[in-house]
């Protein structure tokens, strides 16, 4: 590094003199790795005040109480508190926040005791089916997108434009359709059991529905992109040899298509695993973070009164992500980063 | 197609079979049946894509062109008989187009939409700035640590914005930072809530990673030998970054700004927080104009449907315009290599 092995820059031509020209003359005569750490000090000062101290700070806050007015360390009693659920009584607003969820029975796994618990389930169940449907449903799209047809880039505008709209107004869209004073959809499915029919958007069980398939309509378009990419990427040619060889369709699927698209499918799910865990917006627009308690939205709701414990709620959010996030790291790094 | 000279022995060949039966063993035995059964599913897919991704929109435009007065009368559903059920299919009561110059009296509706465009700008320049530096370090410089600081980037961009929610909010409201578990207080900040400063650091650093993504992959492609030249020509190294290298990667940048440009646009979390009030003077975008129709006019039906149509509508033509852009991106940003 600072070696005078690049003195044929440009710099040295002129003989202006300042801090500009000096700062310049130094740059280019920095050796390779000295420039490229040079390039990254804006990037990782960024990343570094916006999320790295952020994240060590929240771990350090959670192991307090009172942060705002008189700190005192506890250890790890907030997340003793949180698992056994002795925190609830310490939320703030638990006569709104806490007993809605915990009385309402007709939700089976919101009804865990304690809220971290159910928040916990709350969070699981929405990343596992919706995953689970906008892979399924994605699919599908990816195929019908895989041929050629007339009208296939208005076809693939049309299944884009849910994933490219705020989530505000997606929240906007289905709480409209729910709402007691225009849900034109409540009656209908309320017939079928699939949504209570009255207070719908009150309701834990209802509510969790409608932003699971809420979910499912704006994210499946970026599962479908990304699995078209895999399809995109396989040889026509073992298409061919099997058409020659007298493979049906279905076994064309079974034998080239789905393996073959499996890596990028793979990357794709824990991609979307890992954005599903951090619902909130969806919820906080729709019905509301008291009727169904994500982690982030425990965070949100608890912060402004008691820093300690929303700072280990915080934390333990962020622990359970890190796992689906070391999975993408291991998965790069068989890659070969 | 030709379905004319169809060969009529299918059908003549025996009278005893039903029609679903003669049917289904046509499928199997004759190739031109089955490419047009795939090509009815291909349709029926098709068509419940496109019915299913923008039924939602209509929706919108139903509740906005009809008058609140009728919304709020209630009795206004039309069924839809499909396959024995009354499916539920609501038609627009009215022509009202007024509601969508109401949006703009009723709450500055103009001033949260240009919010939105001044902090997706702003963020979008700081982001392809940083970037390209980044991008220009991990796809054209040999150094030491560039795998492990290129996992590094991200490992930190998928934590959840709730785990940086708290610090990032004390240090906003003008709270001194504090160094983590060493209890060294470093500097108050200045009191950033409110301001487009607490919404454009957590942005750029959150829709940071993406974009590194994309340009390291466009900029490891400009042939070394243009950069040399440059280099020949007198230029600076960062004179050949943004003078050279940038603009043959013009596809690239234009991507990751589009990309950029839309998350903020879209952005829940930071946009709902930072802005205390929801005020437009005080720099809330978006999520704050929609949101006030939501919690202060919670009867103009119609004018939170007409909102939702006018700050979807920017999103609406740019994935329209930049569709390819979108594709390539998300794509590209997710499986490398």
């Amino acid at each position: 590094m600072g070696t005078e092995d690049r003195t044929a820059g440009p710099a040295r031509q002129t003989n202006r003199s300042g801090p500009v020209v000096a700062f310049t003359r130094w740059m280019e005569n920095l050796g390779e790795t000295g420039f490229a750490y040079l390039l990254l000090t804006p990037v990782f000062l960024l990343l570094g005040t916006i999320a790295l101290y952020p994240l060590l700070r929240t771990f350090e806050l959670s192991l307090y109480q009172n942060v705002l007015s008189d700190p005192e360390f506890v250890g790890l009693e907030n997340y003793v508190q949180l698992f056994t659920g002795a925190a609830d009584a310490r939320m703030p607003g638990t006569t709104t926040f806490l007993p809605e969820i915990a009385v309402s029975s007709s939700f089976p796994f919101v009804h865990v005791s304690g809220l971290l618990r159910s928040a916990l389930a709350v969070t699981i169940i929405f990343t596992v089916v919706s995953v689970l449907f906008e892979t399924i449903i994605g699919f599908g799209q990816a195929l019908v997108l895989d041929r050629e047809f007339r009208g296939r880039r208005w076809v693939r505008a049309a299944i884009i434009i849910p994933w490219a709209i705020p989530i505000v107004i997606q929240g906007m869209i289905f709480y409209l359709m729910f709402h007691p004073d225009t849900g034109f959809l409540t009656e209908y499915l309320a017939s079928w059991g699939l949504v209570a029919p009255t207070n719908t958007l009150n309701d834990p069980a209802s509510s969790l529905l409608i932003v699971t398939v809420a979910d499912i309509w704006k994210t499946t378009a970026f599962m479908a992109l990304l699995i078209l990419a895999g399809l995109q990427s396989i040889d026509r040619s073992l298409y061919d040899v099997a058409e020659v060889a007298g493979a049906s369709k279905w076994q064309q699927f079974k034998l080239i298509t789905f393996p073959l698209v499996l890596p990028a499918l793979g990357i794709a799910v824990l991609f979307r695993t890992i954005d599903a865990m951090r619902i909130y917006g969806l919820v906080d627009s729709v019905s509301g973070c008291t009727t169904v308690p994500s982690l982030s939205c425990m965070v949100v709701e608890t912060f402004n009164t008691n820093r300690g414990l929303a700072s280990a709620i915080a934390f333990v959010t962020a622990g359970i992500i890190a796992i689906a996030v070391l999975g993408v790291i291991y998965q790069q790094y068989k890659e070969g980063f | 197609m030709a379905t004319a000279n169809e060969p009529p022995t299918q059908s003549s060949d025996d009278e005893n079979p039903g029609p679903l039966e003669r049917w289904t063993v046509g499928v199997v035995n004759d190739p031109d049946k089955r490419s047009r059964l795939y090509r009815a599913l291909f349709y029926v897919a098709c068509g419940f894509f496109l019915v299913t991704t923008l039924f939602p929109f209509y929706w919108l435009l139903v509740l906005a062109l009809t008058p609140n007065a009728a919304i709020l009368s209630g009795d206004w559903e039309v069924t839809l008989p499909i396959v024995g059920t009354e499916l539920p299919f609501p038609t627009p009561q009215g022509f009202n187009v007024s509601a969508f110059v109401e949006v703009f009296q009723q709450v500055p509706f103009h001033l949260y939409v240009f919010n939105s465009f001044v902090l997706a700008t702003v963020t979008t320049v700081i982001v392809i700035v940083l970037a390209s530096l980044a991008g220009y370090v991990f796809g054209r410089l040999e150094f030491p640590g560039r795998g492990l600081l290129m996992l590094a980037v991200l490992a930190i961009s998928y934590f959840p914005p709730a785990a940086f929610l708290i610090p990032l909010f004390d240090a906003f409201l003008g709270n001194a930072v504090v160094v983590p578990f060493l209890g060294i207080e470093l500097f108050a900040p200045p009191r950033l809530v409110n301001t487009p400063g607490s919404m454009i650091m957590p942005f750029s650093a959150l829709f940071l990673p993406l974009a590194i993504f994309i340009l390291t992959t466009f900029y490891s492609q400009i042939p070394d030998g243009l950069e040399d030249a440059a280099r020949v020509e007198g230029t600076t190294r960062l004179g050949a970054l943004f003078r050279v290298i940038m603009p043959l990667s013009a596809p690239g940048v234009a991507t990751a700004a589009v990309l950029t440009f839309i998350a903020v646009y879209n952005e829940y979390f930071f946009s709902s927080i930072m802005a205390l009030q929801n005020e437009p003077n005080q720099w809330s975008p978006l999520v704050g104009g929609i949101l006030s129709y939501q919690t202060q006019y919670t009867t103009d039906f119609n004018l939170m449907a007409a909102a939702s149509i006018v700050g979807v509508l920017p999103m609406l033509i740019l994935v329209v315009v930049a569709q390819e852009k979108i594709v390539s991106g998300l794509t590209e940003g997710a499986l490398k290599e």
